[in-house]
């Protein structure tokens, strides 16, 4: 259900004048879903789905008590408040209760596209065929998911804030494998602006990596020159950005805490070419307006020339350490550079180039010690050229350490996110000294 | 293994609504519902149609320290409609019942059967179903929604005091519950009603070395269950919390691990994951047929090696299953409708790959006449895909205590919980962390290490399984969150099994792999 800022609001007021709490908080999201899977160039599995959900949140003495339903009629609503204000009676009190923000200024962020019928099943199909008659035309089979959606997001609390946001997004992932399954490529891309998708470009782009006529070689595992594409910078960040929590810094069980006590913001821990910020103005990766607890997203640097600026902070945890509270961000940019992709394959003697990885994992947080495989598209490069797929490998690598030494970076671009997941932009990176740790069969 | 004896033979319309009584949501309003939808399918042209109708309802409740920082309750509502029309999936889900939208949803259902058909270059078959009515409702003795939020607080907050009392600095509890009511119903005739709880109780200790910037914590054990409030009540989850505290605090200290090739002893708690990322995903038949190859990955096995694979050792058999008391994926019927003894079998016998998990609509790609009673959609409004039964490791049928397991091991590991993990997409190259490590000495258990994990590839881990605890030493472990597909949807599963020793295992030290 796609609600238009109007009637969220009148729900919103409705709720918030019948409320018997001290205070309460009104959260409404909902939308329209559409989603379409292609295996072997033929349909699998489609959605099309609306959604809807409410949540209230009742404030009694220092408790909060939340109760979501799926249903605006009147009936359900009443019974869903005051199960929120019987829940909050009956726990203890928060000795960090703060209570609801009031009106607040945000940041224009513009993620909306006006055209529902791009997002719908008729033209997925549309983008899917392109990509299926790409793999036929470079014999090739093609896997893949397009998604579409239209959402929004509704948040008022009784201190007088309300906000309102809508999104548009579309995104398609293309895998394409020979037809032994000997090796595969990927390519994706997430928009918010739907008539951006460029179809025709993932789907070449997936099928020219896949169809590498060589046989992918084994590599020992040890330390090498890695590029990392666009794509596989992006996950390594999203790391790196998951792990700043404030409080965890603050209470010495986070990388980002100095021994001895207390964060390490204004260290220098990466880098000088490592810039990552957020930005609800940004034109390449947007972050919404309000972030978590309707606090605004700020344009602001999180990791400014490889100097640590800013951690994410509850408001209770703000109010706590008397600090600026700074919601966590989903969309983020990792700023870009210079040289181009082929000119870093060119000037690598020996390395491998890395489309994406798969299955990261942190297996040791005090070092951002991550893990993780290379997945569909790796190559290897030998005197400034690409010379043959090579096999995928598992890697252990601290995340401190890489980002403490890049070569060279790409200009930024959008990289891929499944619809729902946020937006990011990320180069490409030139490293030295990437650890894979061992072998992987997997194709 | 205990098996449940809640399942109930095909029941009249009105056993239905007699049962009904136990649910939250009107069944009779529910059957009309589908009704509508199901007759307005079939004018339309579709060879078959389902749906899905209910309600999940949660609990989600979380403390940290001395702070209760959530209590959140929902009830979501809603259905899916699925449409076969020339060959064509159609899909729709929606979170209002009223039958203009139950008729809406059947046309767009079937206009993304029609929108599709132009790459439907290979059309969707379906075998033959059994069409059943049926009720089943899981048993259970206390139903923990009706336990109030003054106790769920508390003993939330309880267990980050006992962590915090015994040696940690920090520890954050809590608790998930989900209630799945479910009716399904298609055009063969199958009406099926069912309702299951599970519960999921969860902390984390950690204890920090400010000065030398070092932190360690320890999770707790207790799995996730379909059970009822008895289930917290027996779990000792305070004493648990007592002990994570104080081994959170001796990890700090703990003596290194060094990096090589051990005989190690994995226990139940661990095992649960190597199990379900090796062997549960590995034998899925939609990834083996590419279906997953985008997103989740393939796998290794293929086809043409059911009933040829020396996947194990002799020693290792893998159960899956629907009936297992406690277990997550235990239920009468799956989302396609198909009933628990369908997914009765073995996928390892022996050591040999046995079986495949399949869907409705797979098993004719690989020459098999039906399916096997793995489908689940993660709400009502979402497209049923394969997912897991059940699936566990056998315990052995000859005495063997997890004390006998060590008496052989010269210099070897035990690991306890689970930890990091990773697996490659076709689910070979893995690398698992855990909670707790220990050396094994001469046979006997030795000093708590500082961190660990082990590295493999599947079928050379499993082939190594040279020792195997007996039913005393079995333990049904799970997770809530097992994430497949696009859209992700997240499944319940449970995976049993003894401790299980393994040979001439690569085991690495996180802390020289910086």
């Amino acid at each position: 259900m796609f609600l238009s800022r109007d009637d969220a609001k009148d729900i919103c007021d409705k709720l918030l004048a019948r409320t018997r709490a001290d205070a309460c908080v009104i959260e409404i999201d909902g939308g329209e879903d559409h989603s379409l899977r292609f295996s072997r160039g033929s349909a699998t599995t489609n959605t099309s789905a609306t959604s809807l959900s409410l949540k209230i949140s009742s404030h009694i003495n220092g408790r909060i008590g939340s109760v979501t339903t799926t249903h605006l009629d009147d009936k359900t609503l009443e019974t869903a408040q005051r199960r929120s204000e019987e829940i909050a009676r009956l726990l203890p009190e928060d000795p960090e209760y703060v209570s609801p923000l009031g009106p607040q200024h945000y940041e224009n962020s513009i993620r909306y596209h006006d055209a529902p019928k791009l997002l719908q099943l008729d033209a997925l199909v549309s983008h899917a065929q392109q990509a299926i008659e790409q793999g036929q035309l470079m014999n090739v089979e093609t896997y893949g998911c397009i998604n579409g959606a239209r959402r929004f997001d509704a948040l008022a609390t009784s201190n007088g804030l309300f906000s309102f946001e809508r999104r548009s997004e579309i995104d398609l992932s293309v895998t394409a494998r020979t037809r032994t399954d000997s090796w595969s490529g990927w390519a994706g891309a997430h928009e918010f602006f739907a008539p951006r998708l460029n179809s025709a470009q993932i789907a070449l782009a997936a099928c020219k990596k896949a169809a590498a006529s060589a046989a992918p070689k084994d590599l020992e595992p040890g330390s090498y020159t890695v590029i990392l594409e666009p794509d596989a910078t992006a996950e390594l960040a999203f790391w790196l950005m998951s792990a700043m929590d404030a409080r965890a810094a603050d209470e010495g069980r986070s990388f980002y805490a100095r021994p001895g006590g207390g964060s390490r913001i204004g260290e220098q821990l990466f880098d000088e070419k490592l810039t990552i910020r957020v930005s609800p103005g940004d034109s390449l990766a947007p972050e919404s307006s309000a972030g978590y607890e309707g606090v605004p997203h700020r344009s602001r640097d999180f990791i400014k020339n490889g100097v640590l600026r800013a951690l994410y902070r509850s408001r209770a945890w703000a109010h706590k350490t008397n600090a600026e509270p700074v919601p966590f961000a989903r969309n983020f940019i990792v700023e870009g550079g210079p040289t181009s992709l082929e000119e870093m394959i060119r000037a690598t003697k020996r390395g491998v180039l890395i489309t994406r990885l798969w299955y990261t994992n942190l297996l040791e947080p005090r070092a951002l010690l991550l893990t993780g495989l290379t997945r569909d598209g790796n190559f290897l490069i030998e005197n400034g050229r690409l010379t043959a797929p090579a096999s995928n490998m598992r890697f252990n690598q601290s995340l401190g350490k890489l980002f403490a030494g890049i070569e060279a970076l790409s200009p930024t671009q959008r990289t891929w996110r499944a619809v729902g997941a946020g937006a990011s932009a990320a180069p490409a990176l030139l490293l030295k000294d990437f650890v894979f740790s061992s072998q992987s069969s997997g194709i | 293994m205990t098996k449940s004896a809640a399942l109930h033979p095909a029941m009249t319309q009105s056993a239905l609504e007699q049962n009904a009584m136990r649910m939250n949501l009107n069944h009779t309003q529910l059957l009309d519902q589908a009704q509508i939808a199901l007759d307005h399918a079939k004018r339309a042209g579709a060879s078959y149609a389902d749906i899905r109708l209910g309600e999940t309802h949660r609990q989600y409740i979380k403390a940290k320290d001395d702070r209760l920082e959530n209590f959140d309750e929902s009830a979501l509502v809603g259905f899916g409609v699925r449409v076969l029309l020339e060959g064509c999936w159609g899909f729709y889900g929606a979170h209002q019942l009223d039958r203009a939208n139950l008729e809406t949803g059947v046309e767009r259902a079937l206009h993304n059967a029609r929108a599709t058909k132009i790459i439907q270059n290979q059309p969707i078959m379906l075998e033959n179903l059994p069409a059943r009515e049926a009720t089943w409702i899981m048993p259970m003795a206390q139903d923990p929604f009706g336990i109030s939020a003054e106790e769920k607080s508390a003993l939330l907050l309880s267990i980050c005091a006992a962590a915090r009392d015994e040696g940690a600095d920090f520890c954050s509890a809590s608790l998930s519950l989900a209630r799945e009511e479910r009716l399904f119903a298609n055009s063969l005739g199958a009406r099926i009603a069912q309702t299951r709880t599970r519960i999921f109780p969860s902390f984390k200790a950690i204890a920090v070395d400010p000065e030398r910037g070092q932190f360690s914590s320890r999770e707790s054990l207790t799995p996730a269950r379909s059970a009822g409030w008895e289930y917290i009540l027996q779990a000792g989850l305070l004493e648990e919390a007592r002990c994570a505290g104080k081994e959170a605090r001796a990890k700090l200290n703990a003596k290194h691990l060094t990096p090589g090739i051990y005989d190690i002893v994995i226990d139940p708690t661990n095992l649960w994951l190597t199990i379900h990322e090796t062997i549960g995903h590995s034998t899925e038949l939609d990834r083996v047929l590419g279906w997953e190859a985008n997103f989740a990955g393939t796998s290794f096995i293929k086809p043409q090696m059911l009933n040829n694979l020396q996947i194990g050792s002799e020693l290792m058999t893998i159960i899956a299953d629907r009936s297992q008391a406690g277990g997550l994926s235990t239920i009468g019927y799956d989302d396609d409708g198909a009933p628990a003894e369908a997914a009765d079998f073995k996928i390892v016998e022996k050591g040999i790959f046995r079986n495949f998990q399949m869907a409705l609509g797979q098993a004719h790609l690989i020459g098999l006449p039906q399916s096997n009673g793995c489908a689940y959609a993660d709400s009502p409004t979402a497209f049923p895909i394969q997912r897991m039964p059940n699936i566990s490791l056998a315990p052995n049928p000859n005495k063997c205590t997890l004390e006998d397991l060590f008496k052989d091991i010269e210099n070897g590991i035990y690991i306890i919980g689970a930890g990091s993990w990773s697996i490659d997409q076709q689910r070979d190259n893995f690398q698992f962390g855990g909670q707790l490590f220990y050396e094994i000495k001469n046979g006997q258990l030795g000093d708590l290490l500082r961190d660990g994990a082990y590295q493999g590839r599947t079928t050379q881990f499993w082939r190594s399984l040279d020792g195997l605890g007996d039913s005393s030493t079995y333990h049904l472990d799970g997770t809530f969150t097992c994430g497949k597909a696009e859209p992700v949807q997240v499944a319940p599963v449970s995976h049993g099994s003894p401790p299980a020793r393994f040979r001439n295992i690569s085991v690495l030290n996180p802390c020289n792999e910086r």
